[in-house]
């Protein structure tokens, strides 16, 4: 037997009192991480939807080349700017197959593509599968080469297929439709340099509304973070007033035990550990809840494939860290109480 | 080495209450041998609990120098203090004053500076408690109470043990068995006892019985 044994056997006999602490803590982390998770979630699916535009230029080729694909010349050219940096390149092209114009498209990132069925890959348009009769597994010819293909995507009313952007610019011979890059200089400026310096490009400088759009989502999760720190806050207050009572109710007990002989120090660390534990327990069950409020919402709103970004391990061992140290801290002022209380008053307590 | 187990040379300890002071001990002076069986006796409000307290490093003088087995303990740290107690120092108190939570061996290991759950038990076997280690306080007798609160105070092998009035919650058979196990602990095993008591009966246990009036030994 110990003080942390005591501090503990202090929360489990005063069952009632230790739960209506916790819970306080319990809604506040569970809050914050519901609040945060699902911002952080409908953050990252804003990105995800708005990321092509979030460069500072988009080149594509010239409508006066009357192509559509940049050569690999170009595209080395444009590489090799110093004021450029942060290249995405896209790649997209129609290739007929028997008698269907169907438009290929090259993917970096597949979280873009939402998947009906399989994997990424290879992915045709439920329309292409419809069409042209065919299914996961089935071999598509394109310019001489056979792609097996993997999923079918929910793009409706289109002759789609997505492969990845290495196959698409290998199949065209490096050739590129449209290359995304972020500049140090004024976008304006570097476009009207570009379509001067290389012919056959035509440069555009991205959406204000976009920028707006992500700027918005990011203020939205410090005002729900914000929010939710409230909630916690509010538990922690209970820990203090939890921890105050306590050392009241056990003043003839810390009392004995300065009178046997345990120090200051001991006494202060066994109350703080007490504290900790609570917030610590109520921060774990929060998680837990949270995410589990996580889980149920992204089904609600049909965003599954971004819960692994509603629940970041930031946010998760932040919550957590976070109500264990509040409630360390809250803990701090009952401790510095209970250290300093006169041994002969204490046992005279009844 | 000093032969004493408690010196105090012009102790005073005074309280404020309100426009008055009140003197709890008034220039004590006071030496105690070690190995010696104490008793201290007087009136109401004559210094007794102030004395044990001050004794026991609970309370700290107003004024004057006290020594506990050589150690003047105002000179200590805080912290020290508390050593000083854990190691040299058992209290016996007349409420028992143990964990109502914890069971008895609990309440003996909890202060033990190496946990060691034989030597608590053999205590208790000492005592007359075998077979109960698992019972809490209050499903035990007074009498068994204040004897789990004698194993308690021997547990860290002190020098000198405190007891303010150890049998004043019981009857007169359990108060007779208490005194004796402090006088056999004393007689065998040599550990300096000092007990305040209103009792007659109790103090006629011990070798020496000294009378307390307005904070001083007359």
């Amino acid at each position: 037997m110990n003080l942390y044994n005591l501090a503990f056997n202090n929360i489990r006999r005063k069952k009632l009192r230790s739960a209506l602490t916790m819970l306080g803590i319990i809604i506040g982390a569970a809050t914050l991480v519901v609040l945060l998770g699902v911002t952080a979630g409908a953050t990252s699916a804003v990105k995800a939807e708005t990321d092509q535009y979030m460069y500072d230029v988009v080149i594509t080729p010239a409508s006066s080349t009357g192509s559509y694909l940049m050569d690999a010349e170009t595209v080395s050219k444009i590489r090799s700017r110093s004021n450029l940096f942060d290249f995405r390149e896209v790649t997209a092209f129609r290739e007929n197959i028997n008698g269907n114009e169907i438009s290929f498209e090259g993917v970096n990132d597949w979280k873009q593509v939402k998947l009906k069925n399989g994997t990424s890959g290879v992915v045709i348009s439920q329309d292409v599968a419809d069409k042209l009769g065919y299914g996961i597994g089935s071999k598509i010819k394109v310019k001489d080469q056979e792609l097996t293909i993997t999923g079918i995507s929910n793009v409706v009313q289109a002759l789609y297929v997505h492969i990845d952007q290495g196959t698409a610019k290998q199949l065209t011979d490096d050739k590129v439709s449209a290359i995304y890059a972020s500049t140090d200089g004024d976008p304006q400026t570097v476009a009207d340099e570009i379509e001067e310096q290389i012919s056959g490009v035509s440069v555009e400088t991205k959406s204000e509304n976009v920028a707006e759009v992500q700027e918005m989502t990011d203020q939205a999760l410090l005002f729900m973070g914000f929010i939710a720190g409230i909630a916690l806050l509010v538990g922690i207050i209970s820990v203090i007033n939890t921890m105050l009572i306590s050392v009241m109710e056990r003043t003839r007990e810390l009392g004995i035990l300065k009178a046997t002989g345990f120090t200051n120090r001991e006494i202060k660390g066994s109350i703080l550990f007490e504290s900790g534990l609570l917030g610590l327990s109520g921060g774990v069950i929060g998680v837990i809840l949270g995410i589990t409020g996580i889980v149920v919402i992204a089904n609600v709103l049909k965003l599954t494939e971004y819960i692994p970004d509603m629940m970041p391990l930031w946010l998760i061992l932040g919550v957590i860290a976070g109500a264990t140290l509040l409630s360390v801290l809250a803990g701090l002022y009952p401790a510095m109480r209970a250290s300093k209380l006169n041994v002969v008053e204490a046992l005279r307590n009844e | 080495m000093s032969n004493y187990i408690i010196e105090f040379e012009d102790v005073w300890k005074t309280y404020n209450m309100g426009n008055t002071e009140i003197n709890a001990l008034a220039g004590l002076n006071l030496t105690l041998e070690k190995g010696s069986f104490t008793a201290v006796m007087g009136p109401s409000g004559s210094g007794k609990s102030t004395f044990l307290h001050v004794a026991g490093i609970l309370d700290t003088p107003t004024k004057g120098v006290f020594r506990i087995n050589g150690k003047q303990a105002s000179k200590l740290s805080v912290k020290e203090q508390a050593k000083l107690r854990r190691n040299e120092i058992g209290f016996i108190f007349q409420r028992f004053n143990l964990m109502s939570q914890l069971t008895i061996l609990e309440n003996l290991t909890l202060p033990m500076i190496n946990e060691d759950t034989q030597k608590a038990m053999n205590i208790l076997d000492n005592m007359g408690l075998e077979g109960k280690y698992a019972k809490r306080p209050g499903q035990l007798s007074g009498g068994e109470q204040q004897r789990v609160a004698i194993a308690r105070a021997l547990i860290n092998n002190p020098s000198i043990i405190l007891a303010d009035e150890p049998t004043g919650e019981l009857d007169s058979k359990n108060a007779n068995s208490i005194m004796q196990i402090l006088q056999d602990l004393n007689r065998n095993k040599g550990v300096s006892i000092v007990i305040v008591t209103h009792n007659p009966e109790a103090a006629a246990f011990t070798d020496q019985i000294l009378q307390m009036r307005d904070g001083n030994v007359v």
